[in-house]
């Protein structure tokens, strides 16, 4: 089977790409070898959130301090805002709702109250511009009854250290509580299935109309809607104060949505996401990768004029870490990590960690190396990428979203 | 040493490859519209370990699950969780009789041949209210469902009497696994696949014996038949595939893959040798013309508006590719495709009266989609999947193969392959 291009990898960045190029007319397909970590995403976008252990307010500033070996360094800083730009774009035209802009990070909740810098948030969720000028200071924090994915106790600690006045008010419905019934399933995903119905939402916005006293914003976790926001805005409409929804732990429904509704136009504008297949091997000639094969494909790889690798770091087993080496398992790529297992990781979970930097090597295109040599149709994007750190550094998703618009522009480009 | 530890540390279905990320059942439509199913992880992997400890820990709420697969799809850590869950049901069976409905709904090739014998007169009661009232409260079949009609004459017959004796002039060959339900409920598919395999210059042949695929014994429970006739289905294809050097073509996507992937996974009859050569139709036909070693041609004034449905199983494998595809070549074709969800059915399961209220509900976000999708007909390579949809939404239901023999020029296509008359 002949495409355009073939995508390695089905999540942001895998995605993002896709859709850049389906827009622009090309026969997409994209791999995905299951769900992606989007899903433990909690509803917003950052750019770049801290140095050193310092939160970045003006990321777009920052990023020309960044090193060399720094993906945004590798697609040129200067091409930071515009890119920035076309990224907020595509997700609203893929119906997610986002605020906030590049050159002034705001604050994002974690499900575990600690407030961190983000470039886009989704309008639904507590979002907070300014430390200084919270959005309320009396707040109603609707805790579910039995509800796994949010630390109650934590989450209003982090709150109040914020300066918001909170209230801890636990309430139930009967749908709720009739999901209790299964006891190992009060989660998340589960909730958004079931409020549904707009009775099932009306008998939520009653609890919180009688409970929520004389807050001035209510916050709920965020339970709503897997596949659109539409139940946030119905529930919004019953309730009679601000509502505003919390980041819960993973999987988070908003990550869910947000990777449906990707996939949704990806799909729409033509693209084939082939959903639970993997990427085993390649097949290389001069330099140039001809076509791959698939777990399920079989017998018939697929071939492409352009390939991009977009299957993550470890823990969507993008790199493998055995007892010896880090590797990349589709085509052993080089790998910018340290051979000394003892170097890979340090004492102390919250310490950085080498291990998170590793990714597979590039040249400054963003071209895959083997042995010293860079693949010329074959591009890395998002987390497999080299030289950045999601948890340290907050650039996790602001990588994958940006590197997969550089890529898809290269490959628009016939840059081969 | 390490290379060892890591070589032994493989379990079962990859269950020790569990992260708890409970992915799997954000994406499970049992869990979604019923509590009283744990969820693919608790029912899955995190039951294993219970039930390797001590069987008791069997929870019997796993009859719930559809098999379809959904989970085994999502897994970032391809953990085969449904297989985990068939095993377990499986083992937990041993020595239980199922039930006289559950035997006669698993049976689809005893109820086909029976029903056949007496069509108008089994499609006729089959459809009155008296007789569903009885299945429905005897049986314990839904009211509600409306049985696919019997075919009065099996494909097979139609075959022997019509095709077979053309098949043998043609220069290249494929046997055909029709299945239960192109057999005695819908030969039209057959013969559409043969139409359009004889247009391109493939002659097409039964194999030595068929039987049931038996995908409907795994679900309810009748391991031993379903092995039984695996090791026949086995030995046919064997024979095919090596003996004549055909590729054994399939046009139900379930039926593919019980073949391919079921019978070594859950019956332990290993197929590996021969698991290459079984593939649906429109795999085969794509490479084809992929590999311009045939050419298409389709009529000038075909024009309709289809949504295409992944079935479940068909995402399991991974092959809605080629169909999809090959219905993109119809220049008259305007193609819609869904959002990948169960329609509910999956298989007997919605017959059953304690499921029917589930198995609609799994599939009202599918039937919104289609709604949605204004569109004439749906295209899905799965039969049950067809009955729930064209129950559920009122609209006709094709297979591929049956959509592309319709837009074919079949005088054009056999001209632009070379086939004179014969």
């Amino acid at each position: 089977m002949r495409m355009d291009t073939v995508i390695m990898g089905g999540g942001l960045s895998g995605l993002t790409c896709g859709i850049a190029l389906a827009k622009r007319g090309q026969r997409v397909t994209i791999i995905a070898s299951g769900q992606s970590t989007l899903l433990f995403n909690g509803g917003s976008m950052e750019l770049l959130g801290s140095i050193d252990g310092q939160a970045v307010m003006a990321p777009l500033e920052a990023i020309p301090t960044l090193p060399q070996d720094h993906p945004y360094s590798k697609i040129g800083a200067s091409r930071i805002a515009a890119l920035a730009n076309e990224a907020k774009e595509l997700l609203a035209d893929a119906n997610i709702s986002m605020e906030g802009n590049a050159e002034v990070n705001h604050w994002r909740v974690t499900p575990m109250g600690v407030a961190k810098p983000a470039w886009l948030t989704l309008s639904e969720n507590l979002r907070i511009d300014d430390l200084a000028k919270l959005p309320a200071k009396h707040v109603a924090l609707m805790c579910i009854r039995g509800f796994f994915d949010q630390p109650n106790g934590m989450l209003a600690q982090g709150l109040q250290k914020l300066g918001f006045d909170v209230k801890r008010i636990e309430f139930t419905t009967d749908d709720i509580t009739a999901l209790r019934r299964s006891p190992s399933e009060m989660r998340a995903a589960s909730l958004a299935k079931h409020l549904v119905s707009n009775n099932a939402l009306q008998r939520v916005a009653d609890q919180i109309n009688t409970l929520a006293g004389d807050a001035e914003m209510v916050l709920l976790p965020s339970v709503l809607g897997q596949n659109d926001e539409s139940y946030f805005k119905a529930l919004e409409s019953m309730v009679n104060k601000p509502l505003r929804l919390i980041a819960t732990l993973p999987p988070a429904v908003a990550g869910s949505r947000m990777q449906t509704l990707l996939r949704h136009y990806f799909q729409m504008l033509g693209g084939n996401y082939l959903m639970g297949d993997t990427a085993v091997s390649g097949n290389f000639e001069d330099g140039k990768l001809l076509s791959v094969t698939t777990a399920k494909l079989g017998d018939m790889p697929l071939r492409a004029d352009n390939f991009v690798l977009a299957t993550g770091s470890f823990v969507s087993r993008g790199l493998i870490a055995d007892y010896e080496r880090v590797y990349e398992p589709i085509f052993n790529l080089d790998v910018d990590a340290d051979s000394d297992r003892e170097l890979w990781t340090r004492f102390g979970i919250l310490e950085p960690q080498a291990y998170s930097r590793y990714g597979v090597a590039t040249d400054n295109e963003l071209r895959c190396l083997k042995q010293g040599k860079p693949i010329q149709n074959l591009r890395a994007i998002g987390s497999v990428l080299s030289g950045h750190d999601a948890i340290k550094m907050g650039d996790g998703t602001g990588v994958s979203l940006l590197t997969a618009l550089a890529a898809a522009q290269s490959t628009l480009q016939g840059k081969r | 040493m390490a290379e060892k530890m890591q070589l032994c540390n493989i379990s079962e279905n990859n269950f020790e490859q569990c992260t708890k990320c409970s992915i799997c059942t954000t994406v499970c439509p049992v869990a979604a519209v019923t509590t009283d199913y744990p969820g693919p992880k608790q029912a899955g992997p995190d039951g294993a370990r219970y039930r390797l400890k001590d069987k008791a820990y069997y929870d019997k709420m796993l009859k719930l699950c559809l098999n379809c697969k959904r989970c085994e799809v999502a897994c970032p850590s391809d953990v085969h969780i449904a297989d985990i869950i068939q095993r377990a049901r499986m083992s937990a069976s041993e020595g239980r009789r199922a039930s006289l409905r559950d035997t006669l709904l698993a049976n689809t090739d005893l109820l086909g041949t029976v029903a056949n014998l007496v069509a108008p007169v089994a499609n006729a009661t089959l459809g009155l209210k008296p007789t569903k009232l009885v299945m429905h409260s005897v049986m314990a079949i839904d009211k509600h469902r409306t049985f696919p009609a019997y075919s009065r004459t099996k494909f097979e017959t139609w075959f022997k009497r019509h095709a077979a004796s053309q098949q043998d002039a043609f220069s290249n060959h494929v046997s055909y696994f029709h299945g239960c339900y192109v057999n005695y409920n819908f030969p039209k598919l057959g013969q559409d696949l043969v139409k359009l395999m004889n247009s391109i210059g493939y002659g097409v042949h039964l194999l030595d014996k068929e039987q049931c695929c038996g995908v409907a014994l795994i679900a309810n429970g009748l391991f031993k038949q379903a092995k039984r006739q695996a090791r026949v289905n086995a030995t046919s294809i064997r024979q095919a595939v090596n003996g004549d050097g055909r590729t054994v073509l399939t046009t139900s996507s379930s039926c593919t893959f019980n073949l391919r992937d079921e019978y070594p996974a859950i019956l332990d009859v290993d197929t590996s040798d021969v698991r290459n050569s079984i593939m649906l139709a429109t795999r085969f036909i794509y490479n084809l013309v992929d590999e311009e070693r045939i050419k298409l041609v389709f009529k000038k004034d075909y024009k309709r508006r289809i949504a295409y449905h992944t079935a479940c199983h068909m995402e399991r494998m991974g092959w809605q590719l080629y169909s999809i595809e090959l219905l993109r070549m119809i220049p008259g074709l305007d193609l819609q495709l869904l959002e990948q969800e169960c329609c509910g059915i999956s298989g007997t399961y919605g017959f059953k009266k304690e499921n029917y209220e589930r198995s609609q509900a799994i599939g009202s976000i599918l039937f919104k989609h289609i709604e949605d999708a204004q569109v004439e007909a749906v295209a899905t390579d799965c039969e049950t999947c067809k009955w729930q949809i064209e129950m559920s939404t009122g609209l006709p239901v094709e297979n591929p193969i049956s959509i592309l023999a319709d837009a074919l020029d079949v005088e054009a296509t056999r001209l632009a392959n070379n086939l004179t008359n014969n």
